[in-house]
């Protein structure tokens, strides 16, 4: 009934690779070209609240451990939270720059729940590195919604907003629980 | 530079070459199957799990119903992802449990329980050998899920259906859009912590090694296991709904989670005592369904005047006070009907109420209800006219009142839920042998 954790992480790859795209696209025209067509505004947030409704999925599949059933909870329920307040801020429903610190609450939470779900130290497998690579990127990258907030004419907060999920793809991308660390390059490894 | 340029090299590393490999370990077949029926006893327990595992001599447990330990020293095969265990001793009729723990090659230090039958079906998990019963903290849990579940209802109901055409504050409005999405998220995560302390009772595992307890087991093979889980995703979508109905100001959008939140509560019906006790049938099961939707909308709909409409709508609480006033009139009827049948059902005699503890607790449920019915009648019949009749009593207070008396009557509801009714006698139980 379980389906394999690569696939499902290969397939949330595939979503936060489609996710930086936008965001890169939207930075590299600018932001008042990109959304002429309204309907380009509403991409990046309603994909992310898509996103958490597959995610809901994938926590119905993550009973074999009692951690990554709560994980994952947690990953959809902040980006359901994040989609949402991100749609309301593009809709105007929403007008305060404050509420752009939700993504990077978002992103806290869910780097935090990546460190703690993982026990074993980064060099024990490639799983471990991951797990800790992924979970350090989202809590330190946590800072560039803040850095927009504070400073929005600044383009490296949203830069670094994008790249973000570009990395998060290859990183989940890499992900082989069992694997070395580095491939067949090799070090570590069970 | 070049340490940049390393620690791309590094990533990019990462990528090249992945070795054939699963997922975090975990138990991914057994013979017996878990939770299965086998009709003779056999001679070995094989656990097949989704990577290597190395084991101890207390990896595998199987113990008899009175605690004796059958199984002999595990050993590994097939590249240590099979674990094998001797077992003797085993007799035709009874129930087995097998407890399991493994280290894995990632690291993790997964552990599991499942029971199987002799020629018998299995016991439940949750009543495999040293599992131990509910406790307060289910009581608590239940409780807080009943809670949020009349928070998510009834808010929804008072909006759609008692002032669905009237302007509505939009302070108000913004209140029923936070507590929807609240009391969304608030079933979900109360009914995972209770789906883990229910799961947590059987698998005895110390805190610390909890976080890798295998919970399969209960939600795949169990009646409240399966309910869990579809009711998270389900609720899952209704949060997202309410988010999406309050960014885009959509009303409509409130209807399919009000109804699929209702439709949600049959998951608790069909998990129940009203569906799982020997003389339970599909009467019973939806009189326990009936009963649910009509209290989660008596309790979240008396909340929802308490705490929202009344202080933040005064043009708006003769309207709600009235017309919550009609429905609660259907809503106690269902509840008391549904709730004097199920009564009935579940105590075969008249003693059991004074002689068991569930009767005990149904006793003390009736009379907070009754204080509950006698405050709602108060301003059902004193109340309404004065209302109807242009005055304007302030009733807040009275009906936070209500609303504390409300979710009391939600406590030992869910005492009861977590509480054995006593034994059926086919013999004696009437309306069982009627209903079947």
């Amino acid at each position: 009934m379980i389906p394999r954790a690569e696939d499902a992480h290969w397939l949330a790859a595939a979503v936060a690779l489609f996710l930086g795209l936008v965001l890169i696209a939207e930075l590299i025209v600018g932001r008042e070209v990109f959304r002429r067509r309204a309907w380009r505004a509403y991409l990046f947030p309603a994909a992310v609240v898509v996103a958490s409704v597959g995610l809901w999925v994938i926590v119905v599949f993550s009973t074999f451990s009692t951690m990554h059933l709560l994980a994952h909870a947690v990953w959809a329920q902040a980006a359901l939270v994040a989609g949402a307040v991100e749609l309301a801020l593009v809709r105007g429903k929403l007008t305060s720059p404050r509420w752009s610190l939700v993504p990077g609450v978002a992103l806290f939470v869910s780097g935090f729940a990546f460190l703690v779900h993982e026990p074993n130290p980064w060099l024990y497998s490639r799983s471990a590195f991951l797990h800790h690579a992924i979970g350090w990127m989202l809590v330190i990258v946590a800072l560039f919604p803040l850095g927009e907030a504070l400073r929005p004419r600044q383009l490296v907060w949203r830069t670094g907003f994008a790249l973000t999920f570009v990395l998060l793809a290859v990183f989940l991308f890499a992900d082989r629980d069992a694997a070395p660390i580095f491939g067949r390059f090799g070090l570590g490894g069970p | 530079m070049r340490r940049a340029l390393a620690v791309l090299a590094v990533f990019a590393a990462a990528l090249v070459a992945p070795g054939s490999a699963f997922a975090h370990v975990t138990l991914v077949s057994s013979e017996p199957v878990t939770q299965s029926r086998v009709d003779t006893p056999p001679s070995e327990i094989r656990l097949r799990f989704n990577g290597p595992v190395t084991i101890t001599s207390n990896a595998v447990r199987v113990l008899a119903p009175d605690g004796t330990v059958l199984s002999g020293t595990p050993r590994t095969e097939d590249r240590g992802y099979v674990v094998v265990a001797p077992v003797s001793g085993l007799v035709d009729g009874q129930g087995y449990t097998v407890r399991w723990r493994v280290i894995g090659s990632d690291g993790h230090s997964p552990a599991g329980v499942f029971t199987f039958g002799v020629g018998i079906a299995a016991p439940p998990p949750t009543e495999a050998v040293g599992s131990s019963g509910t406790t307060w903290r289910d009581d608590v849990a239940r409780w807080a899920f009943f809670g949020a579940l009349a928070l998510l209802i009834g808010p929804l109901v008072v909006r759609l259906l008692i002032i669905r055409n009237r302007p509505v504050p939009g302070p108000l409005e913004h209140r029923f859009h936070l507590l929807g999405v609240i009391a969304s998220f608030l079933v979900i995560d109360v009914g995972i912590a209770a789906f883990i302390l229910r799961a947590s009772n059987a698998l005895q595992l110390p805190i610390a090694d909890l976080p890798y307890g295998d919970l399969q087991p209960f939600a795949e093979k169990t009646r409240f296991g399966i309910a869990f889980l579809v009711m998270t995703f389900g609720i899952g979508i209704v949060a997202s709904l309410l988010l999406v109905a309050w960014v885009f100001d959509r009303l409509d959008l409130r209807w399919p989670a009000l109804v699929l939140s209702l439709a949600l509560l049959s998951g608790l019906s069909l998990s129940g005592h009203q569906a799982t006790e020997p003389n339970s049938t599909w009467l019973s099961e939806t009189a326990d369904w009936l009963h649910l939707v009509a209290a989660s909308i008596w309790v979240g709909g008396v909340a929802t005047l308490a705490f929202l409409v009344w202080p933040l709508a005064p043009g708006l609480r003769r309207t709600t006070f009235l017309g919550f006033a009609r429905l609660a009139a259907v809503l106690v009827a269902a509840m008391v009907l549904a709730g004097a049948y199920l009564a009935l059902v579940r105590l075969p005699e008249l003693s059991d109420l004074w002689e068991t503890q569930y009767g005990r607790f149904l006793l003390l449920k009736a009379a907070i209800v009754g204080i509950a019915l006698t405050w709602g009648a108060a301003h059902h019949f004193l109340v309404r006219p004065r209302l109807e009749a242009g005055d304007e009593p302030d009733v807040g207070p009275s009906l936070v009142g209500e609303a504390v008396v409300a979710f009391a009557v939600l406590l030992t509801a869910a005492i009861l839920t977590n509480l054995a009714p006593p034994p059926i006698d086919s013999a004696s139980s009437t309306i069982a042998r009627t209903s079947r």
